[in-house]
């Protein structure tokens, strides 16, 4: 015990490293990048010029469009006049910052700064995207266990039989087609009049679903957020049916090979008794595994999914502040990222080790 | 109808060559380059017997069969599937366009003009030789006669419409009527000369003198199908010859799909390959050496490992315009080398503790040697059982950065350009989304039959059961 408990707390110990190691990187690397805030302070400029004064502002273009001293106030503003480590540990937390007066005030301080793009703060701009990932990630999540486990088990009792390779083949085209373009394929079929128009072509929720919230439709509200949700919801979990089942038949496999079955039967228990309460009991453990990614669940979602089908959660969030170079979101949805999968691996393990009285780390 | 079947026929002995060159000439290239590094030009019984199981495995056999000669067949597509001809003859003067724009794809470090002048071969102009419409004089000169007349006859009906409109203007003309006039005439005189030109080059076609021999498919992935009456996207049509229609551009999908299947198999296997040979290596040294050497790497892996990669790849790609190689490379330093190391290392740990590398160690074998002779070929079933499912990963991970814009430049033949494309066309130009989709979704699949064959193969569960 005392092995694992130090185990442990050199895993933990490993995080911080880990996130500075990350993030350190991708600051330095969209600090290097051009196309930063100014340049977009730039571009809206010339916009507005462009649209007021018609070809006048046209033969500025190489010529700066803004004044020297509005470029310095918005580098400082966007700390951009320190060197890449300072603002690192400015945006870290562990620096003073001069420009407010010397306080610490980063990401440790839970500042995560204001939004390029936005003009808002990104900690609540991410936030605010938690109920859709919660939501799509949850559903998915029941989804998957419950096609999965039964299916796996069912697999593992008919082995090498009719079903097993007609599921097998099934469960395989789901993995070997990209979520993406399953969604995409399944709009085409269900979402225009080619096959049958019975799915929105995208969207999370119809436009008046907050009204019809606040006026006590619930039934309709359900109804609705289930029906825009169907098709990228099978894009979030197909992929993962075939690990899932293949990982639950596989270890129920195994376990009816052990030796403890043999005993099991040996005495003269019923089949369904050995194999449900002895077998399944010991071959869920692999799979229960997974629970700690499931604190991922706060974070779901896919660029390419929610791209696909329009969906305004954090997958799409970070597509667009990708795009718009609004590098502040971007950091702090990577720092959520990384820090929910250092997190959920650590939990994966301790959940093990609970769970199975066998493992031991050291 | 006997045009299409012909053009079928075509494809067979085309498909046919690359099943030959795929089942017996590779395979023996192969053997000699094993032999010139040294390896046992035999496999190990061991081996002998995995290679024995994954025959016997139909399903996943016969995807290999079919993706490798695909493959290799797809090697040669500028032969196959492009507008330039194989070979163009006329009067004295021969050309082997096709050939060399394969040589330049095959020998990436020279370059062999593939340009041919239009004056050189009996059109008219500097630029390249349209040799669709050559073939076709070539093949029917009565037909280049019959369009030759119909231009004269359409020249002269027009120049007479024009006289009459517009008399010859006389002495006390005004001065803009004298100019139109000259202008029109000018113009009237130019079409004249080319025409007789033309003429002049129908004796060498109906002579016999010029011959083309054009692709099986005679549109490459880079050529806009002009020739369609309809602006594009065209929706498929075999009657107007665009049997999988043509993209938002004109470009046609056929050559597309198939330059984008080469590229995107060539992409995946160039990734699996490096990011295998670099993380055979991490793994190896960790697994052979230990201590704190297996420690540090392991925090470095480890630490790697967690960058989201798809997002960097997104982020460095928005900065310069990766190209091919550029992209390959990226994807082998943020991903494709990690996942394979934890499997070596493992399997190194295992095997160094067998007596035969310790015999080794202990005859002064230099480590170097022991890692990548004695115990590299009894390590090897984990990456052999992981590349294809890494391949299917790899493909899929371009498709889906050649979709959000963040891939192969632009104007690539590609499947994740295509899709974007479907994406904005959902609703009225659906082959776009479809034949990608159908396309992609049966390309994986295959290689993800190969996986589950191969893994069956080299890894076999023997599950006994009682009941």
């Amino acid at each position: 015990m005392h092995g694992m408990i130090s185990y442990f707390i050199r895993r933990l110990l490993l995080i911080p490293i880990t996130f500075v190691c990350i993030t350190f990187m991708v600051y330095g690397i969209m600090r290097l990048s051009p196309g930063g805030p100014i340049e977009q302070a730039r571009t809206q400029m010339l916009m507005a010029q462009m649209q007021e004064g018609g070809g006048g502002a046209f033969s500025q273009i190489g010529e700066l469009a803004l004044p020297q001293d509005a470029i310095d106030q918005l580098k400082i503003y966007y700390k951009l006049h320190r060197s890449i480590p300072v603002g690192y540990m400015i945006w870290l937390g562990v620096w003073p910052d001069d420009d407010r007066g010397g306080i610490f005030s980063g990401i440790i301080q839970g500042d995560f700064g204001i939004s390029y793009r936005y003009s808002d703060s990104v900690l609540s701009t991410i936030v605010s995207k938690f109920p859709i990932s919660v939501t799509f990630g949850l559903i998915g999540y029941l989804a998957t266990w419950i096609v999965c486990i039964p299916l796996g088990v069912q697999k593992a009792l008919l082995h090498r039989t009719w079903f097993d390779m007609t599921t097998s083949l099934a469960v395989f085209l789901g993995y070997s087609i990209p979520g993406f373009v399953a969604c995409l394929a399944l709009m085409l079929m269900f979402g225009t009049s080619l096959v049958w128009d019975l799915f929105p072509l995208g969207g999370f929720r119809s436009e008046n679903w907050n009204d019809m919230w606040a006026a006590g439709n619930i039934w309709w509200c359900i109804k609705d957020q289930a029906w825009h949700m169907f098709i990228p919801l099978v894009g979030y979990v197909m992929s993962g049916f075939a690990t899932m089942t293949i990982l639950m038949k596989n270890s129920l496999l195994d376990n009816l090979g052990a030796d403890y079955v043999r005993t099991a039967f040996a005495k003269g228990l019923s089949e369904r008794r050995v194999i449900f309460l002895h077998a399944l009991r010991n071959s869920m453990i692999p799979i229960c595994v997974g629970i700690g990614g499931a604190i991922g669940l706060l974070f779901a979602g896919s660029f390419l999914i929610e791209k696909t089908c329009n969906i305004p959660g954090m997958g799409l969030l970070g597509f667009n502040s990708l795009i718009e170079r609004d590098y502040p979101v971007l950091m702090g949805i990577l720092v959520f990222g990384v820090l929910i999968r250092l997190t959920g691996n650590i939990l994966s393990d301790l959940i093990l080790a609970f769970i199975d009285p066998r493992v031991r780390f050291k | 109808m006997t045009h299409i079947l012909f053009k079928l026929l075509q494809l067979l002995v085309v498909l046919l060559l690359g099943f030959v060159l795929t089942t017996y000439v590779l395979p023996w290239f192969f053997r000699c380059f094993l032999r010139i590094l040294g390896y046992p030009a035999e496999f190990s019984p061991v081996t002998q017997k995995r290679i024995r199981r994954f025959r016997a495995i139909r399903r996943g056999y016969w995807s290999f069969k079919l993706i490798t000669v695909l493959f290799v067949t797809s090697l040669f597509l500028e032969l196959i599937v492009s507008s330039k001809a194989l070979m163009i003859r006329y009067e004295d003067r021969t050309a082997y366009p096709a050939l060399c724009e394969w040589l330049n794809m095959a020998w990436p470090f020279g370059e062999v003009s593939s340009f041919n002048k239009k004056s050189d071969f009996g059109q008219i102009g500097e630029s390249e030789v349209d040799y669709r419409q050559f073939a076709i004089y070539a093949a029917h000169p009565a037909l280049m006669r019959k369009d030759l007349e119909k231009e004269r006859t359409a020249l002269t009906a027009e120049k007479e419409a024009y006289l009459a409109e517009h008399p010859t203007p006389g002495p006390d003309a005004r001065r803009f009527e004298v100019r139109r006039y000259e202008r029109a005439m000018k113009r009237f005189g130019k079409r004249g000369e080319t025409l007789l030109a033309l003429e002049k080059n129908l004796a060498v076609f109906e002579g016999g003198r010029a011959g083309c021999w054009m692709p099986v498919y005679p549109v490459g992935p880079g050529d806009l199908r002009y020739d369609l009456k309809s602006n594009p996207p065209n929706r498929p049509s075999l009657e107007e010859g665009v049997p999988l229609g043509t993209d938002m551009s004109g470009r046609d999908v056929v050559p597309l799909m198939l330059y984008g299947f080469r590229i995107s198999l060539a992409f995946a296997l160039v990734v699996a390959g490096l990011g295998y040979g670099f993380g055979i290596l991490v793994g190896g040294v960790q697994g052979y050496y230990g201590g704190w050497v297996d420690i540090v790497t392991q925090r470095v892996v480890e630490i790697w490992g967690s960058i989201p990669f798809l997002f960097t790849i997104m982020i460095i790609a928005s900065i310069v315009q990766p190209s091919f190689w550029i992209l390959a490379v990226l994807m082998v330093v943020l991903t494709s080398w990690l996942g394979i190391t934890y499997y070596v290392r493992a399997e190194f740990y295992r095997e160094k503790a067998k007596d035969y590398v310790q015999a080794a160690i202990g005859s002064g074998v230099s480590d170097w040697r022991i890692i990548t002779r004695h115990i590299l070929p009894n390590a090897l079933v984990p990456v052999v059982t992981f590349a294809p499912f890494g391949i299917v990963a790899y493909i899929g991970s371009l498709v889906s950065l050649d979709y959000l814009g963040f891939g192969l430049p632009p104007g690539t033949p590609s499947w994740g350009a295509l899709l974007r494309q479907g994406l904005e066309n959902v609703k009225f130009y659906p082959h776009l989304t479809i034949i990608p989709t159908v396309a992609l979704a049966s390309t994986l699949y295959t290689v993800v039959m190969i996986g589950e064959a191969v893994r069956e193969a080299f890894d076999p569960k023997v599950f006994s059961r009682l009941r």
